[in-house]
């Protein structure tokens, strides 16, 4: 026993060697390539497709003409929603129309399923998903109230930075969300750094500071006299996106408020985001009642399904910043959800602060899952079916298991797109689209049904 | 090497009237502790008397209501956790083991507290981890998954992680609890080897009173939350002791190696001190 501890120095066989030593790991590389293969071909199948008919060889030129792919023009339109230089028809449909919708299914589904495998370390359960802690419930309230109760209202909005050539949603979607990314940890190390403090208080302010950036912004909107001359009216509808997003912020924000007592546990979560899920729900469902016509009806069913349907340059660019934001915080915090899972009384006997860990990487999820529904609203399963997938191929440990999420999350999201985009075209000839949450439901259910009986051990984290 | 052997005079650490509560009832209501620099101090007592909860104070796991803990004099309340885990590490009883890494991923995890948050692995991490591994003697496990591992074997890969962090002081909670004969053994017999090779001071609680008596420098007995007696092994652990603290008649030899306790029977008797909470009750030996 002792001569071999002794050698042990030498093996180089596991373990962390270097700082991206364990990204060569054959499981995971193969994990990602085999998901690239299948996001490619996904969306090669996606731009080829559609009222515009093109063969995928056409298809393939105009993707990759040069005239657009080098031209530095064309990406500023992109990317910062500038004028789009003159090109051929094809590659126009293409890259302006097509390909933008494949995009913001890389995105959605990278961050919901890094979002579901940070829950699953925060509230150790192997059935977290990014809306375990309200989060759907909380956006899908906001989308039917906006849609039912304010779609006839219009607000005079303040551009406070025209200059920046962003949409309006666009500025407003960054100045909340860094308002509530530098506010909300501030206001809870705050709260956490006085153990005496009430929580319940701490928690309270931290609705206050959420909630803060949206009221202050209804005020500025209802007094339009002082910025009359700077605002631009715009519907509430157009904010939906924001609105979810902060909808689902809100509830995941009253979750933690109420599950707060001396510190959090990871039952008291979600027992908390059992109860406020299904509050929410049961408001947003009654509010369907009071819808007008069935197109508002529609619009509230795609929007708390899940739907790509219109994604453009404009969405890529909603979901963007914050998926990077996001995936960058996620991969820096994986060794803290690696140490989380040795249970709090170790986690917290090597030097984790656990109450802010933990509250700072469901934060962290929870503005991943919040920039997907922002964008294409409720995707369901993805979040988690996922995790468990890439855990089953490349182990447990978090840092290579976010890594995998980065790479399969996507290839699911754009492989479902393609069949809500196309599928009921192959099956009844019809051209109608299905919100995508309802393939990755079809997919994910059985899926998952498949993975739990072929492993015993389909719980384990 | 230099950092890897840096220069430590062992620690001292003490419990100063500390008042620790569950749910607003004091487990241990004002008592004072100290664990010697470089000794091994056993805290021993019935089920409920209170010295996991002591236990747990001193890891600064339950904040104390009053008092203070104090690692060579310094407040661990004023320590930053980091700072704090880098003097003192614990042995929890409620780890979860993730089936799915290695013994040695779980051992690199006791490096935690000594790496920065961009900071990669350094030489010095990994002699700390090799260092901890062959000490608690788990290197033809190295490799291994814990899931596929006896409990005496994981307790092995946990004690190689505490020892890993590389602590002033080692905290550790029922070690032996649950293990078979040899892995009990294993266990006492890495306590035996920190104590005669490095500088750590240890605490740790300990079920069975007569392991205590062979590796505790000092014993510190405890029944409802009050330390009944402390010292060395051969002035504490009388017949008398056994039969007010653990409600059992025994015969205690004095040995060369120390006492040896051969209990004989319960105490049922009504002769008890009042406070006995439990009276005639029969004390099973788990916790």
């Amino acid at each position: 026993m002792s001569n071999e501890s002794s050698t042990g120095g030498q093996t180089v066989s596991s373990g962390p060697r270097s700082r991206f030593g364990w990204l060569f790991d054959p499981a995971l590389l193969s994990v990602a390539g085999a998901s690239v293969v299948v996001v490619f071909v996904g969306g090669m199948v996606q731009i080829s497709h559609g009222s515009y008919s093109m063969s995928y060889v056409e298809a393939w030129y105009a993707m990759f003409n040069r005239e657009v792919l080098f031209d530095p023009a064309a990406w500023q339109s992109f990317l910062f929603g500038t004028e789009m230089p003159e090109v051929s028809t094809e590659s126009l449909v293409i890259w302006n129309i097509r390909l933008p919708r494949v995009i913001v299914a890389v995105f959605v589904g990278m961050n919901l399923a890094v979002s579901g495998a940070i829950f699953q370390a925060v509230t150790r359960n192997e059935l977290a998903s990014p809306f375990i802690l309200g989060v759907s419930s909380g956006a899908g309230l906001a989308i039917l109230l906006t849609l039912v109760v304010l779609s006839g209202v219009s607000l005079g909005l303040p551009l406070l930075v025209p200059a920046l050539s962003l949409s309006a949603g666009g500025v407003l979607t960054a100045a909340l969300t860094v308002a509530a990314v530098v506010g909300i940890p501030a206001s809870w190390l705050y709260a956490v750094r006085s153990a005496t403090r009430s929580a319940v208080v701490g928690a309270a302010g931290l609705t206050a500071a959420a909630v803060l950036g949206f009221g202050l912004l209804a005020v500025v909107g209802t007094g339009p006299l002082a910025f009359a001359s700077i605002s631009v009216v715009v519907s509430v509808s157009a904010l939906l996106p924001l609105l979810a997003a902060v909808g689902g912020i809100t509830a995941f924000l009253i979750v933690y408020a109420i599950a707060w007592k001396n510190g959090t546990s990871p039952v008291r979560l979600v027992l908390a985001g059992v109860i406020v899920s299904t509050i929410f729900t049961s408001l947003q469902t009654s509010l369907f009642f009071f819808a007008d016509n069935v197109g508002v009806v529609q619009s509230a069913v795609a929007w708390t399904n899940g739907s790509l349907t219109g994604a453009d340059w404009e969405q890529v660019r909603i979901v963007l910043p914050w998926s990077i934001l996001a995936m960058g915080l996620a991969m820096a915090g994986a060794r803290q959800l690696n140490v989380l899972l040795l249970g709090e009384q170790t986690a917290r006997s090597l030097g984790v602060s656990v109450e802010r860990v933990r509250f700072g990487l469901a934060s962290v999820a929870v503005l991943a899952a919040a920039a997907s529904i922002a964008v294409a609203g409720i995707v369901s399963f993805v979040g988690l079916i996922v995790p468990h997938l890439v855990r089953s191929l490349v182990g447990t440990d978090y840092k290579k298991l976010i890594v995998g999420c980065l790479f399969v999350g996507p290839a699911l999201m754009v492989v479902a797109d393609v069949g809500a985009r196309l599928g009921m075209g192959l099956l009844t000839g019809s051209g109608v689209q299905v919100p995508v949450g309802i393939v990755t439901g079809l997919i994910g259910g059985p899926y998952f049904l498949y993975l739990m009986r072929r492993q015993e051990n389909i719980g384990e984290i | 090497m230099t950092e890897e052997t840096r220069e430590r005079t062992a620690s001292e650490l003490t419990g100063e009237d500390l008042v620790l509560s569950y749910a607003d009832e004091p487990v241990i209501d004002g008592e004072t502790v100290t664990a010697e620099p470089g000794a091994v101090t056993a805290l021993v007592g019935p089920n409920g008397s209170g010295k996991s909860t002591l236990l747990k104070g001193l890891a600064d796991q339950l904040s104390p209501d009053e008092g203070t803990v104090l690692v060579d004099g310094e407040a661990v309340s004023e320590m930053g956790s980091k700072a704090l885990a880098k003097r003192l590490g614990l042995l929890s009883q409620e780890s979860t083991s993730p089936d799915g890494i290695t013994v040695e991923q779980l051992v690199y995890h006791g490096r935690y507290p000594h790496r920065g948050f961009f900071e990669t692995i350094t030489e010095t991490d990994r002699e700390h981890v090799d260092r901890a591994i062959e000490l608690a003697g788990c290197g033809h496990l190295r490799d291994r998954e814990l899931g596929s591992l006896s409990g005496g074997q994981r307790q092995l890969a946990w004690i190689a992680m505490v020892l890993a962090q590389d602590t002033d002081v080692l905290l550790l909670d029922e070690p032996t609890t649950f293990l078979d004969l040899h892995h009990q053994l294993e266990v006492m017999e890495i306590i035996e080897t920190l104590r005669s090779e490095s500088e750590v001071t240890i605490v740790v609680v300990l079920h069975d009173i007569q392991q205590a008596a062979r590796i505790a420098d000092r014993i510190v007995a405890l029944k409802d939350g009050e330390i009944r007696a402390s010292g060395e092994p051969q002035a504490v652990i009388t017949e008398e002791l056994l039969a007010n603290v653990f409600e059992v008649d025994a015969r205690v030899e004095r040995t060369e190696r120390g006492p040896r306790i051969e209990p004989l029977r319960p105490r049922h008797d009504e002769a008890d001190p009042p406070q006995a909470d439990r009276p005639g009750g029969v004390e099973l030996p788990t916790d």
